[in-house]
């Protein structure tokens, strides 16, 4: 117990100083661009970045290998981009709040939740949505393994699911169940096909 | 055979209702619900929603033309409130605007003036003040006021179970499309089309041949969507009728789970009576079934807790009492299982009450009062095709109860901050419709001239896999490659006045209703084949898409069958139609034969405590399952692995919290949590039973919806085995879900802190957090 508590103390001193030492470079760092916008010629201030909206503003994406411009709302997510601009209804928008990963897209090849995303913050980048994942009519491994294993019930959540799985299988090829589960922890099923899709990955995995 | 959906699935192709391409000028639709549970409305205020931009109009009761009344069984719930609200969340406008975003905005500026009046959230308090949505009701058997003396021991208490909310991941939702002559075409995410048909037809007032309902599939429903699917239908229908413009309206998560029923929680007194070898004499429970503010399906749910009070055990004297009790929640709904789980966690926990007092394990108890053939339910029905003697011997034979009690006793022995616990949980689950009339299908088969097949029925797919049974069944008729043939959306044009999806019947309902008309089509088509070979029907066999006569394959294909019948002017289409034999309810006497068959299984579950932080996980489930002969066994294992985890979620880890104010606090997916994939039992394993199957079901595989659900009580009793393990003073409360805060508080229960978890004192172990105790 001694040791419980004096452990808490040294966490929350060292909480402490590290928020007084943020606090002093927050203020410093505040001085030092009033100074910088009294004295400086004004061509030499930091750059803002551009106030955009309330109006639409255009993204560029690649997406999928397609280069695509959408006018969005500053507001828009990624998952509203898809679906409501680009029709790629494949990822489905389920809890709004990066709490179920049903609207699991890539982003630069990392798997994220596109409901939890800006459109804008995604300028530039590349996203591989679901209907991306296959090469042409070649099924990518981890879509055949859960048609195999009959990994998809009421079929919601699959494209979430696929794109974690498969998304796993990009960043290490030879998983263990552990692994399978950890890519997979955020991804909710309420028909509850689990067991599925951890046989589903295994099995993908080793035909990759 | 694979589920026909996984391609579609697999590649984000599948259409779900919020993927069906919209046609321009379509608007959106969002809902303006009530912020308090109980009150009369005074003054709503529009004019401020009504001028931001986009928003075009705001439609409430006063813009109805038919019938402003939703309700299913009882007409008590109006589709937008008028004067009263008697739930946070209910209806009182529906705004219409360019987009989701816009109407989402305008709602914010609606002004309101309620006078607030008295909110009872819990059903005990409604049943007192004489709050039922109808007159309680009795199922008896035997006589137990004289039964009690003849009893050794006796027990009572007190056993409640928490709600449930589906999230079905897709939430609720229609579109609705006006057509020429003022129809209007609605797809909807819905199990019941037809009951959307008719309750738009009512609420616009028109006929329902006005109306057509369209359904491709849901992401999930779960009873969910029986009849709650029903009022966005109607108002997305009232805004395409009022604005000649198609209206979608999709919930939101968070308007989802605040607006929409859940499972009934349920607060139940039994007692329970046990002869010298124990026994059971005699049995009575009284359940208070928290209905919420209207009937919705209330009545039904509770009659099936009735039937399923005793589950899968023989009880010569039985009274059994439920009230529908009216409270200021949302109207609570169907959810697999529909009122069987509230009934059997009842007798459940009484059993585990008399196993504790009597000191020996709860499984002596179950085994000794298994139901067998011949023995009766308290509905008078005679129990037939019962396996439980077998599934609990094959259970014995396969992984060794005995075996497995000797293990966890050694586990516990050696083990002073881990502690496990087991527990069997014996399921009987009866499979049609309690209500008679329901139990009827029908199947629209076309066979095209070319001899590829079209089949409609009214099963709606929500991942039950339905259609792939129902493919199966008509390719394996004709024999054809299932290629060959396409399952088509349920439509209320194609297929009318159908059952809901639900009650685990569907795939018996109308693949019956198929056999038929796939029946009928080959009796023409072999006519004209034995006329055409001058052979008799009986020579004629079609196989692999070829004509067979006399046992020998002739020239003629399945094609060239159905083009010369075609040429011949035979019809090529058949309108099948099944209604369940035998089955027939007295509710006057409340006996009968209500149930087609009885579905069976017995669970063993395992569970490893963490004593010191209080939380658990399951090491194993394994079951004895009576599939009867299954006809898809990858299928029917999904739904009892998917079962099982929503059982357990129901049991262990999902709290519905709504505050005294009937607010719904657990109101989005980061505050009510459903099981992820750590919550999986770390091995699942699934024995069938073997049995000769039965006739009533479909191919004589039956139903395999619900019953699995219950499998997941069994979670509950093995976290309270491993409890008492590590804290052998631990008093029961069978209060569902064992949370791991419950579960940490009950470890530590005998230094006094938790005093009474009945009497709802709070413990002072919880400090400023917010113990919830169910009401």
């Amino acid at each position: 117990m001694n040791n419980k508590s004096s452990n808490e103390e040294k966490k929350a001193v060292s909480r402490r100083s590290f928020l007084k030492g943020a606090g002093v470079t927050t203020a410093s760092t505040v001085a030092m661009s009033a100074g910088l916008l009294s004295f400086k010629a004004p061509e030499t201030a930091p750059k803002r970045p551009p106030v955009l909206g309330p109006g639409d503003t255009e993204v560029r994406l690649e997406v999928n290998g397609q280069q695509e411009s959408v006018w969005v709302e500053p507001r828009t997510t990624l998952a509203e981009a898809l679906r409501d601009h680009l029709h790629l209804t494949g990822t489905k928008v389920v809890c709004d709040r990066g709490s179920c990963s049903a609207c699991t897209v890539w982003l630069n090849d990392k798997p994220v939740c596109s409901c939890m995303t800006l459109a804008v913050d995604a300028e530039g980048s590349k996203v591989t949505t679901v209907e991306g994942l296959a090469d042409g009519d070649t099924l990518h491994p981890v879509q055949e393994a859960f048609i195999e294993y009959d990994a998809a019930m009421c079929g919601y959540c699959t494209p979430g699911m696929v794109m974690s799985c498969a998304g796993l299988l990009k960043r290490n090829a030879n998983p263990n169940l552990d692994d399978v589960k950890a890519a997979t922890s955020g991804n909710l099923c309420r028909c509850g096909t689990y067991p599925k899709v951890f046989e589903a990955t295994l099995a993908a995995a080793k035909k990759m | 055979m694979k589920n026909i959906d996984s391609k579609g699935h697999v590649t984000g192709k599948s259409i779900y209702l919020d993927d069906i391409p919209t046609i321009q000028g379509t608007l959106y639709g969002v809902v303006f619900g009530s912020p308090v549970a109980h009150g009369h409305i005074d003054a709503v205020d529009y004019s401020k929603a009504l001028a931001m931009p986009g928003v075009i109009r705001i439609i409430t009761h006063k813009d109805i033309p038919g019938e402003n009344q939703i309700g299913g069984i009882i007409p008590d719930e109006p589709l937008f409130a008028t004067n009263e609200v008697h739930f946070q969340g209910q209806p009182i406008a529906l705004i219409i605007a360019e987009s989701d975003h816009l109407a989402s905005e305008a709602r914010k500026c609606i002004e309101l003036k309620i006078s607030e009046k008295e909110i009872i959230v819990d059903p005990r308090v409604a049943q007192q003040k004489g709050e039922l949505i109808q007159p309680p009701r009795t199922f008896a058997l035997g006589d137990t006021e004289k039964a009690w003396a003849k009893c050794v021991h006796v027990f009572q208490g007190k056993a409640d179970t928490n709600g449930q909310e589906h999230l079905y991941i897709e939430t609720q939702g229609a579109y609705a499309v006006p057509m020429e002559n003022g129809n209007i075409r609605i797809s909807s995410s819905t199990q019941g089309p037809t009951a959307v048909q008719r309750t738009t037809a009512w609420v616009l007032g028109v006929g329902m041949h006005k109306i057509e309902v369209d359904v491709v599939r849901l992401g999930g429903g779960f009873g969910g969507k029986e009849d709650q699917a029903t009022p966005w239908a109607v108002m997305a229908a009232l805004g395409a009728q009022l604005l000649n413009k198609p209206i979608k309206v999709v919930l939101n998560r968070m308007d989802d789970m605040r607006m929409t029923g859940k499972r009934h929680p349920y607060s139940s007194d039994y007692k329970i009576g046990l002869s010298e070898d124990l026994k059971i004499i005699a049995y009575e429970a009284t359940f208070f079934q928290n209905a919420g503010a209207a009937a919705d399906l209330s009545p039904a749910v509770m009659e099936r807790t009735l039937f399923h009070a005793t589950n899968a055990y023989f009880v010569p004297n039985v009274q059994v009492t439920a009230y529908s009790c009216k409270t200021n929640l949302p109207p609570n709904t169907a959810f697999r299982g529909f009122g069987g789980p509230q009934g059997m966690f009842v007798i459940e926990s009484a059993l585990a009450h008399a196993a504790h007092e009597l000191n020996v394990p709860t499984y002596v108890l179950q085994k000794k009062n298994l139901l067998k053939n011949g023995d009766e339910f308290p509905y008078g029905q005679i129990a037939a095709d019962v396996g439980l003697q077998h599934i609990w011997s094959d259970m014995e034979s396969k992984f060794d109860i005995q075996a497995v009690e000797k293990r966890i006793r050694a586990f516990n022995a050696n083990h002073s901050d881990q502690k496990k616990g087991f527990s069997l949980m014996p399921v009987t689950f009866g499979i049609s419709f309690t209500k008679t009339p329901m139990n009827q299908a029908r199947a629209l088969v076309h066979i095209y001239s070319d001899g590829s097949v079209g089949v409609s029925t009214g099963a709606v797919e929500m991942g039950q896999g339905v259609n792939t049974k129902m493919l199966q069944i008509a390719a394996q008729m004709f024999s054809l490659d299932p290629e060959r043939v396409k399952l088509e959306s349920t439509n209320t044009t194609r297929v009318a006045n159908t059952s809901p999806s639900a009650a685990s019947a569907t795939s018996d309902l109308n693949g019956k209703a198929l056999q038929k008309a796939c029946n009928a089509l080959l009796e023409r088509l072999k006519q004209s084949a034995a006329d055409h070979f001058g052979v008799s029907p009986g020579d004629i066999e079609l196989k692999n898409e070829q004509v067979y006569s006399q046992g020998k394959a002739t020239s003629m294909s399945w094609n060239q069958l159905v083009d010369m019948a075609f040429l011949q002017r035979i019809c090529l289409t058949e309108n099948g139609h099944y209604a369940t034999p035998i089955i027939n309810f007295d509710k006057t006497k409340e006996k009968g034969h209500p149930f087609a068959y009885h579905v069976h299984g017995l669970a063993l579950t395992e569970v490893s405590i963490d004593c010191i932080r209080g939380v658990y996980e399951f090491d194993a489930v394994k079951i004895v399952h009576d599939f009867g002969k299954t006809m898809n066994p990858s299928v029917d294992i999904g739904q009892i692995e998917g079962g099982l985890v929503q059982g357990i979620g129901w049991m262990t880890m999902e709290e519905l919290n709504y505050d005294n104010q009937g607010r719904l606090r657990s109101n989005s997916l980061s505050a009510y949590k459903i099981p992820d994939i750590y919550s999986v039992p770390k091995e699942v394993l699934i024995e069938a039973l073997e049995t000769d199957g039965n006739d009533m079901a479909i191919l004589k595989s039956k139903a395999v919806g619900e019953p699995p659900l219950m499998y997941g009580i069994g979670a509950y009793f093995a976290i309270e085995n491993a409890i008492r393990a590590f804290n052998p003073s631990f008093i029961s409360t069978f209060d569902a879900p064992f949370t791991h805060e419950k579960v940490l508080l009950a470890l530590y229960n005998h230094y006094g802190i938790l005093e009474n978890s009945k009497t709802g004192i709070r413990s002072s172990l919880s400090g400023n957090a917010d113990v919830r105790i169910a009401q």
